[in-house]
């Protein structure tokens, strides 16, 4: 679209998400398949042909770009190595649990449904993480988050986090270079020793960061740190390093810092603008008509890893030692997919893997987020089939248990 | 009593208390500085949300339950109790029957009994004027004595 066109497409854009936003609220959803649906239903692909008129231009990969980076920003920022050491044994546990059942899962759906080993291994990562700002939105408006459960959910949720950044340093890197074992080699080294410098500041480089923010103007601080979010990020980029995985360092740097809560109150606005973009340029990008042939895998898979993620939720609540009922509780909050499988899913569109991969990954996180927030709304008539079951006999000698 | 803080990633900070029997209560600071309370009764029970408040509101409740809140008290109400006798602040008008005049020619003490320990002035606060010291109008004058004197005093002021 012509330059005269972009405030009219940003507009649109804006407006859309604006009143996917609004439709998501009254129905008790989460936005993000209603940012993606609005992606759809406007994009060059769109089952309405009078509605295709947002293109994914240079803007929209722009602001795209800066969701990311923003995104894992602050999923960094919120990675808190004290949650996961104060009870590493419970941690450990659940959390591997949760990684090798669901990732397993997913790779092993991979290779079913025909796909290289490497869009193999984006899969797992799809279907292993669980949606934090999903998971976090709803534990506030349901009140469990003042309950144990949320604790341990939250415990999990930081070790898949610490997962799949590791993740993505080296899967980034695999699937961005070139073919060649010794290419491969390079582009994983270098981004391991990127990811690694950003790893020390984080850790070491507290006092340094400390003063590299302490403005006092709000305005002063908002640049800064957008300006060294997306600096860093693009350094990475360049260097062939998932942008996402430096962010979610750089965050993690700042969140070690007293700046944190300002970022909080500074920051969230800029990152829920562009990280809706981020979420409607991935339905941009998505040709429903791909739907069709997806349709059955998606189901099968969202079947399949909703099973294996109660299974690991449940289990992972019983190493928390949660009692029955909560761990019923920890299992149902883990199915929600959101955003980080849709940055899998983007990374997978950039290496130009197969189409039907990206696809999937879509249509996956359409129907596990919904039913990731369904499954969470629901959970007191699921307790109760649950205790019927011979789950959360309501045992006085139940309950809290020290892990 | 114990009080039990965690962090909760993404979100802030979470205090739990105990409230005897196995009943705790539960804060949770938000860091866009949102309160939220909630009470649960036992370990196996749910949370019940108490109140949802804003920063302002929480900060204004902290001090409350601290015991440390004031709030500004019109000078025009305030009396201090110094045993039977309290201490007034009464206005001089303009049409006061003792403006113009010293405190020995009003006569005051005679008559009510209520001694004038200081003159507030505009800005300046005159500490136990003598008996010289002439009275005039916008003067507040500072009074002690017992409740029935100072209504005797206010009367003899107007």
């Amino acid at each position: 679209m012509a330059g005269t066109g972009v405030l009219l497409e940003a507009g649109i854009l804006f407006t859309a998400v604006a009143v996917a936003g609004a439709l998501a609220w009254r129905l008790g959803q989460s936005v993000i398949p209603a940012y993606i649906l609005a992606g759809v239903l406007l994009g060059p692909n769109s089952p309405v042909p009078p509605l295709r008129v947002v293109e994914t231009s240079e803007f929209v990969t722009l602001l795209q770009e800066l969701g990311v980076v923003l995104l894992l920003f602050f999923i960094g920022l919120h990675f808190s190595p004290s949650s996961l050491l104060e009870r590493r044994q419970s941690v450990l546990r659940a959390g591997v649990l949760d990684l090798g059942l669901n990732a397993s899962v997913g790779f092993v759906a991979g290779l079913l449904l025909g796909f290289t080993l490497l869009e193999a291994v984006v899969l797992s990562g799809v279907v292993y993480i669980s949606s934090s700002a999903i998971i976090t939105k709803s534990l506030i408006e349901l009140g469990w988050i003042a309950d144990p459960e949320a604790e341990s959910i939250l415990g999990v949720l930081v070790f898949e986090d610490l997962v799949i950044a590791v993740y993505l340093a080296v899967v980034a890197a695999v699937v961005l270079s070139g073919e060649g074992l010794t290419e491969t080699a390079t582009a994983v080294g270098i981004s391991v020793g990127f990811v690694g410098l950003l790893a020390i500041l984080a850790f070491y480089g507290t006092g340094l960061v400390e003063r590299a923010l302490d403005v006092r103007s709000d305005e002063l601080f908002l640049l800064r740190i957008v300006g060294a979010a997306a600096l860093i990020g693009g350094v990475a980029l360049a260097l062939g390093v998932s942008e996402a995985v430096a962010a979610f360092f750089l965050g993690a740097a700042v969140g070690g810092t007293e700046h944190a809560a300002r970022v909080e109150r500074v920051i969230t606005s800029e990152r829920d603008l562009y990280a809706a973009v981020f979420f409607f340029a991935i339905g941009l990008g998505t040709d429903p008509g791909t739907f069709g042939a997806v349709a059955l895998p998606v189901l099968a898979l969202a079947v399949v890893s909703t099973a294996s993620k109660l299974a690991s939720g449940y289990l992972g609540g019983r190493a928390y030692g949660l009692s029955e009922r909560r761990s019923v509780r920890m299992a149902l909050a883990m199915v929600a997919r959101g955003e980080f499988s849709l940055v899998l899913a983007a990374l997978a569109v950039q290496a130009d893997m197969d189409p039907t991969l990206s696809a999937l990954a879509v249509g996956y996180v359409l129907v596990m987020s919904v039913l990731g927030t369904a499954l969470m709304g629901q959970s007191a008539r699921i307790e109760t089939l649950a205790r019927r079951a011979g789950l959360g006999e309501p045992l006085a000698a139940e309950g809290e248990r020290a892990a | 009593m114990t009080v039990y803080e965690t962090d909760v990633p993404g979100i802030g900070k979470k205090f739990e208390l105990d409230l005897g029997g196995s009943a705790r209560a539960v804060v949770l600071l938000h860091h866009d500085g949102r309160v939220e309370v909630f009470r649960r009764e036992s370990p196996d029970a749910d949370s019940e949300k108490v109140f949802d408040l804003t920063q302002g509101q929480a900060n204004r409740l902290g001090s409350i339950l601290e015991g440390a809140y004031f709030e500004a008290v019109s000078t025009e109400e305030l009396s201090v109790p110094l045993g039977d006798a309290i201490i007034e602040w009464v206005d001089i008008d303009e049409d006061s029957a003792v403006a113009g005049r010293t405190l020995a020619e009003s006569d005051l003490r005679n008559v009510s009994g209520v001694s004038v320990i200081a003159v507030q002035r505009g800005e300046e606060t005159v500490p136990n004027p003598d008996a010289e010291f002439r009275i005039e109008p916008g003067d507040i004058l500072v009074a002690i004595g017992t409740r029935e004197q100072q209504a005797v005093f206010a009367e003899r002021c107007r």
